[in-house]
């Protein structure tokens, strides 16, 4: 491979930009990105290094802790210029340094939710209300179907009225292209309304 | 908790990128476009181990994060060893624009290509 000449780059490197895809483990977040991206999913490991509570007495500075979380993702060409990055990641408390990386220039956050664990999706919705991020809570339909009421859900998880909620199946290519489209339909919705107000 | 030992497995990424675990541009994104440039090609053969593989692999555009897991690299490992490549002008980097939950036109644009799938 080393050997062979390189080949002139052609043209720009196209415009990247993501939407984040948080919730639980096992929640579905890697086969909602396994089922629309355009390459199989890829892996990559992020440590998290965070100060520990524990105070280690003989140097007198906090422990440190490093944990190291997968995160999957996956793309989808847009068009020639723009290429449309999925950042699925467990949305865990302790994972916090990680958050800000995945959120800064997103377009916006899906964080799907599993009926039979809802509170394993309290972080991440926690988070993007702080960050500012416009986002959408997915339903995942685990077997075609749904544990609990969508009321009822909206209820548990006592996020704002204006936040929109869809059920989809994580499974289905078309599914999750509407779960997205959901997620971008509210953060235009929030930007055109943030245009008229100033 | 992990089992491992955190000293052993920070160990490599350490010796990698020369002791320093901020990046030179340490706002550099994940989803950041990376391009091997005519600069990196020609020095290509002068560089070592991931360095050179990086420049190999970026003859296809690629971002910050399939680097990563293309090379079995820490993502903050690939971020510090692109960030480096770049500024000696080895790739080129394309990063997202600034505001984009604000830029109606991007949106829309992503709303449009994503209706395309079937």
């Amino acid at each position: 491979m080393d050997s062979k000449p390189f080949a002139e780059p052609s043209g720009r490197p196209p415009t990247p930009v993501k939407i984040v895809i948080a919730g639980g483990f096992g929640v579905g977040k890697t086969t909602a990105v396994a089922s629309i991206s355009e390459i199989s999913p890829l892996t990559t490991e992020a440590a998290i290094t965070s100060v520990g509570a524990e105070v280690d007495r003989a140097a007198q500075v906090p422990a440190k802790t490093t944990t190291t979380v997968a995160m999957d993702f996956g793309c989808i060409t847009i068009d020639e210029e723009v290429k449309l990055y999925l950042f699925g990641t467990p949305g865990q408390d302790r994972f916090g340094f990680m958050w800000g990386d995945l959120v800064r220039g997103a377009l916006g956050a899906l964080v799907i939710v599993d009926t039979r664990r809802i509170d394993d999706c309290y972080p991440a919705v926690d988070y993007f209300e702080k960050a500012g991020l416009p986002f959408v809570v997915g339903v995942n339909k685990f077997d075609g179907s749904l544990a609990h009421d969508p009321a009822d859900i909206r209820w548990a998880l006592a996020v704002a009225e204006d936040v929109p909620m869809v059920i989809f199946d994580a499974r289905d290519k078309l599914s999750v292209r509407d779960a997205l489209l959901a997620v971008l339909r509210n953060t235009f919705d929030r930007a055109r309304q943030a245009a008229a107000t100033t | 908790m992990s089992d491992r030992d955190p000293d052993v497995s920070l160990l490599r990424p350490y010796l990698m990128t020369s002791g320093r675990t901020q990046p030179v541009d340490d706002t550099l994104e994940i989803e950041a476009q990376v391009m091997s440039s005519r600069l990196g090609a020609a020095a290509h053969g002068d560089l070592a181990f991931e360095r050179r593989e990086i420049i190999s692999l970026c003859r296809k555009t690629m971002s910050v994060a399939e680097v990563a897991a293309s090379l079995g690299l820490h993502i903050g490992v690939a971020r510090v060893l692109v960030a480096d490549l770049a500024a000696l002008g080895y790739v080129e980097v394309r990063r997202p624009g600034t505001r984009l939950a604000q830029d109606l036109s991007m949106i829309e644009r992503v709303i449009r290509g994503l209706e395309a799938i079937r």
